[in-house]
């Protein structure tokens, strides 16, 4: 120490020669400078106390941020020709001294003092290195502070400013004075020094020096400590090893990476990239409260005791610097975004791909394509060998249908989710694999094979993007064109599936036998119930019929605009369902030759046929006429008025049809031309109607697999999930308008959408890595994520939290009793591997691992004995003073202890 | 044709109204009531019809155009087409006829679901034929609570007498009136691009920005 202050000296003194003769010389000659720096500091002092620290914040002392709520003011003043700084620091409320709260200065923590004053020169180091001067200003200020008859404490920093040294005084009172200093230790920590034990001595050895008198001291020695651990790095955490190993070569960390494990392996994402865990680690802060201390023996024993024993148990989450950093879907996203807005500008997906294209420069800089290789990789993963089943309700939030896209499993959501990572997502990569992607369509269609991931039957669901209903079609197309007509029979009309079965049991023979033995009837699927035709006592036939057409969403509004432009005709039936009426009634007639359009209708549209049965029996149609069929006819009643009216545009229908079994009608669906005319559309697809759908279908991919993501059922989270599947939604409504007048306001409001996004991906990986860290105990992860929640939160509007407010998330939860074995978990114990690399010395261990500090306060009190000082003592004779306070702070290379002695002057 | 002059339209909003329900239960019949205020037997409807009314209500000239569907089974997947874009959708049963009503929650809601494109849709409930009292099997207050549940608007009219016809319509296109996502889809001015495919643009101009 003294080697160190010398020298420190020495080069102050080089420099400021002259100044330093100058002071001496009015030291010593004008013995009233001295006592005007007194009267100075002391008009100050009143002004300060005479405010108050209400008045002081109103005119304007500066907040220091952190602690919070503390402020200080500050004048200069000159002394000779230096001039010195007197700060203030004062708290607005004058709350209880807690210990270990956050908010302590660290004088208010070395010293157990809530406000105070600092002098110190206005030079560059900010410190007194000169002893006697050091002195000198601490007296000033103790007889200013007397004068004025105030108790603040006042401090010098001195010596070399990385020791954070300090003197100080504090009158208390007329009787008692206070006596502060600090100091620390930079290195070479003395072993002693390291133990608990050792410094339990150290203050004990304090107290010899005192001048008062103590009834019992060494037994009224109080302890309390607070430890912070930090998680160690998780071991496949390259962050330390880069640091450490910067030479290390580059294959060495590839294979690295090769084996590790990352945190979020079982999360959805990783199909598509790797999160940097938003959490970097973990600080543990264990809370030993005053504990009382006879022996250096107990010390000891203090320096094993387990988590379990701790009063008191904290755990701050450590946000990771890369929370900032844009990776995942949004930034993706984004990109998409952008392709979409350059595809305005062509007429044809090809202009992006052809070399010779002169688009801007800015399209050619970021428009690099991925190597042949990746092309054929990702082909491959769309269009796999052998087709698979697909579920496309199976992992689907339940507000997914909301957005316009294909359903996450389904083969166009595949190609935008490939898209997204298909090089940088420029607009010629995207053109490139889509041409790609249209050829294995096409050539899925020529070879008839089924395509991958879409379903082959069923309906198609208006729900979801145009792209994804012709693929829906053309699947169908396709199952269609590759079935012969005969199994397309097998499968038509499930109704009648169950006449067919009941049909067996009938005295009649079997389907064969009806084509044969009845003249001139074609395509009979069996009989239809019980029924009986109306003029000859034959048995009536339910006719095979085609399905209805499907249509998809530009199919239908077509047939819409066809019809809206009938304007105000008086009435009019769509063509569409005149086709199917006259193809049923063909196929009906062929069914049955003999037939009347009162039986068609009996079949067809069972409530305009008025049974007279029915109205005599009740409702028991089919158990009337049951086994007894051929006595009960002909069979009894009549068309319904509505029905029977002249003009009935059915019975037109029915007279203009002719008998035709649907093998011989013409389709109403033509899979040949309807899937060619699919092709066609995906191949002359312009291109801002691709990437119009593309960015639709992404939101929904994207926020579809992240919502799959197990973050425990977070409360927060599941809303804002929701709520972020309608923002989508509704935000991407203008998309599909064909004619979204303004694009750069689209556009914007689509990059605005990715930062929500981003948002909450941001949140959602937060909230997995919680749930993640502490899966047996869910209290702590929610609690823990909704402080981050609500952290977070304010800062969305204003864009995303950077690097440096990373650190204002300094959230300490406290863990529960219960919790302590999960936290334990947070620290496996050390690999021998790892443990190399420290000497482990100062004890407090956990698992092996050491605090990251470990902080100590000794306070010793005692009842002052009356005798001489009662009179003058501005206590109660009672009362109980600290006398002797220690605060140590350290580590095992670096020791910082503050020492408070009160003494009677 | 006449939706996409360019001529200052003779209507202030263009409403889209679809009729839906089982067969038989007198869509068409209430319809030609409300449209002409006639009432006789019509042939069962074959996919869709269509009728424009204009009306004035509540100083605002208002163009319906009104889509009557086929509650044929058969049509059922053809129907589809005619939900998009409907700003009110009458679901229509026939009082003497339960399964009508019971189809309502069975099939109709439902296909409202999956093909009405208008989220803000309004959606009213309608029991037909109240003149044939003695022949009733659904009973007001089944009404009343289907369509609170289903939160609707509700009510019992007969497309024969006429009663509460015009009541029915006025309701629905007032309720719309009140909602203004559907007002603004409805104003005139929106009206014209409905059809277009896409605005000519200039792909030379839009591409450098
Ligand atoms: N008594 C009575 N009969 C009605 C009423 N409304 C309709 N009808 C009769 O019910 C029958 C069916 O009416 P439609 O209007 O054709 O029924 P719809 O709902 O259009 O039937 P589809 O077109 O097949 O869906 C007709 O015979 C009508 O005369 C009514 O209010 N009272
Ligand atoms: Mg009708």
């Amino acid at each position: 120490m003294a080697s160190s202050k010398g020298k420190m000296k020495l080069e102050d003194f080089d420099e400021d020669e002259t100044m330093e003769e100058l002071e001496r010389f009015d030291d010593f000659t004008l013995a009233s400078s001295w006592e005007r720096f007194i009267s100075e500091i002391e008009a100050i002092c009143r002004l300060w106390l005479a405010d108050g620290p209400k008045n002081l914040v109103g005119k304007g002392a500066s907040p220091l941020g952190f602690p919070k709520n503390l402020y200080k003011v500050k004048s200069q003043l000159k002394y000779g020709t230096k001039s010195y700084c007197l700060e203030y620091y004062f708290k607005t409320e004058s709350g209880k001294n807690v210990e270990w709260t956050d908010d302590s200065h660290t004088l208010q923590l070395s010293f157990g003092v809530k406000e105070f004053l600092v002098i110190s020169p206005l030079s560059a180091s900010g410190v007194v290195l000169d002893a006697p001067e050091a002195s000198k200003l601490l007296s000033s200020l103790a007889i200013a502070l007397s004068n004025c008859d105030s108790v603040w404490p006042a401090f010098v920093p001195v010596h070399d400013p990385s020791r954070q040294a300090y003197i100080g005084i504090q009158n208390l009172g007329t009787v008692f004075t206070r006596r502060f200093e600090a100091d620390r230790i930079g290195s070479q920590v003395p072993i002693k020094l390291m133990h608990l034990e050792g410094l339990y001595e150290l203050f004990v050895s304090k107290f010899s020096y005192s001048t008062v008198e103590y009834t019992t001291t060494v037994a009224k020695v109080q302890f309390t400590m607070k430890l912070t651990y930090r998680t160690p790095p998780h071991e496949d955490d390259d962050d330390s090893a880069q640091v450490r190993e910067p030479m290390e070569s580059e294959e060495n960390s590839e294979g690295k990476t090769q084996g590790r494990t990352q945190w979020d392996d079982d999360c959805p994402w990783t199909e598509w990239y790797s999160a940097e865990n938003p959490i970097k680690g973990f600080e543990l802060i264990t809370i030993w409260l005053s504990k009382k201390v006879e022996s250096s023996l107990e010390m000891a024993e203090l320096e094993n005791a387990s988590l379990y024993a701790a009063d008191k148990c904290f755990l701050q989450p450590i946000l990771s610097p890369y929370i900032g950093n844009t990776i995942g879907f949004a930034s993706q996203l984004r990109l998409l975004v952008d392709a979409l807005g350059v595809s305005y500008g062509a007429q044809f997906l090809e202009d992006f791909v052809s070399v010779e294209n002169p688009t801007s420069d800015n399209l050619k800089s970021s428009a690099a394509v991925p190597p042949p290789t990746v092309l054929d990789r990702v082909l491959k993963d769309l269009f796999p060998e052998g087709a698979q089943d697909v579920d496309y309700v199976k992992g689907e939030h339940k507000n997914s249908r909301a957005i316009k896209g294909a359903p996450l499993e389904s083969l166009f959501a595949q190609f935008c989710l490939h898209s997204l990572w298909f090089g940088s997502c420029n607009i010629r990569a995207i053109a490139v694999l889509w041409i790609e992607f249209v050829r294995e369509v096409r050539w899925c269609w020529e070879e008839s094979q089924l395509l991958p991931r879409m379903v082959s039957s069923g309906s198609i669901d208006l729900s979801t993007c145009l792209i994804h209903q012709k693929l829906q079609m053309l699947s169908i197309c396709i199952e269609k064109k590759s079935n012969s007509i005969k199994d397309l029979h097998k499968e038509n009309e499930e109704k009648f599936d169950s006449l067919r079965t009941k049909q067996t049991h009938g005295l009649e023979t079997s389907n064969e036998d009806f084509k044969t033995s009845q003249q001139g009837r074609r395509g009979s699927s069996g009989f239809a119930g019980s029924m009986m035709l109306l003029n000859s006592c034959q048995r009536m036939h339910a006719p095979y019929t085609q399905d209805a057409p499907l249509m998809t969403e530009d199919m239908h509004e077509e047939r819409l605009h066809a019809l809206q432009a009938f304007g105000n005709a008086f009435s009019f039936s769509g063509q569409l369902e005149k086709d199917v009426l006259s193809s049923d009634m063909s196929a009906f007639k062929a069914a049955n030759p003999d037939a009347v359009f009162e039986d068609f209708i009996r079949w067809h549209s069972p409530g305009d046929w008025e049974d007279d049965n029915v109205n005599v029996k009740g409702k028991a149609r089919e158990g009337a006429t049951d086994g007894s069929a051929q006595s009960d006819w002909p069979p009894h009643g009549k068309l319904s008025k509505r029905m029977s009216e002249g003009g009935n545009s059915w019975r037109q229908i029915w007279n203009s049809s002719p008998a035709l079994p649907v093998s011989e009608q013409k389709l109403l669906l033509d899979p040949n031309q309807e899937g060619e005319k699919i092709l066609h559309y995906l191949e002359t697809l312009r291109p801002h109607q691709l990437l119009g759908q593309m960015v639709s279908t992404a939101f929904r991919a994207s926020i579809d697999t992240i919502s799959q993501t197990s973050y425990g059922g977070l409360k927060q989270m599941e809303k804002k999930i929701e709520q972020l599947y309608i923002t989508i939604s509704s935000a991407l409504k203008p998309l599909q308008a064909s004619n979204s007048s303004d694009k750069i306001e689209l556009i914007d409001d689509l990059k605005r959408l990715c930062l929500v996004f981003e948002h909450i991906e941001k949140l959602l990986t937060f909230a997995a890595s919680i749930h993640r860290s502490f899966l047996d105990a869910p209290r702590l992860s929610e609690a823990i994520f909704s402080q981050f929640f609500s952290f977070y939160l304010p800062r969305m509007g204003k864009g995303l939290i950077e690097k440096e407010n990373v650190k204002d998330f300094n959230v300490k939860e406290q863990v529960r009793a219960s919790e302590r074995q999960v936290i334990l978990d947070l620290f496996p114990t050390p690999t021998s591997n790892q443990s190399w690399r420290k000497v482990l010395s100062m004890g407090n261990l956990l698992n092996g691992h050491e605090p990251l500090l470990r902080e100590i306060i000794f306070s010793a009190y005692d009842t002052m004995s009356g005798g001489h000082y009662e009179s003058s003592s501005p206590w109660g004779s009672s009362e109980e003073i600290e006398t002797h306070r220690m605060y140590i702070c350290g580590t095992s290379n670096d020791l910082h202890v503050a020492l408070s002695v009160t003494s009677c002057d | 044709m006449d939706l996409s002059t360019s001529q200052a339209p003779e209507f202030d909003y263009l409403f889209k109204l679809l009729l839906i329900g089982d067969s038989g239960v007198g869509k068409s019949s209430l319809l030609l009531s409300f449209t002409s205020d006639t009432f006789e037997d019509l042939s069962p409807t074959i996919g869709v019809d269509f009728k424009i009314k204009m009306v004035t209500l509540g100083g605002k000239r208002l163009k319906l155009a009104i889509w009557d569907t086929a509650g044929q089974e058969r049509f059922r997947t053809l129907t589809s087409s005619y939900y998009r874009g409907a700003q009110g959708i009458i679901m229509v049963y026939d009082v003497t006829r339960r399964e009508t009503f019971t189809n309502l929650s069975d099939v109709w809601a439902k296909e409202i679901d999956l093909y009405s494109t208008n989220q803000d849709c309004i959606k009213m409930l309608v029991g037909n034929k109240v003149d044939k009292e003695s022949e009733r099997v659904v009973t007001k207050k089944e009404g009343i609570d289907f369509a609170r549940e289903y939160g609707c608007l509700f009510l019992e009219c007969s497309a024969k007498t006429r009663v509460n016809v015009e009541q029915c319509f006025e309701e629905l296109v007032l309720k719309i009136l009140d909602t203004p996502s559907l007002l603004a889809e409805g104003s005139s001015g929106v009206k014209k691009n409905i059809f277009k495919q896409k605005p000519p643009e200039d792909p030379a101009t839009s591409g450098c920005c």
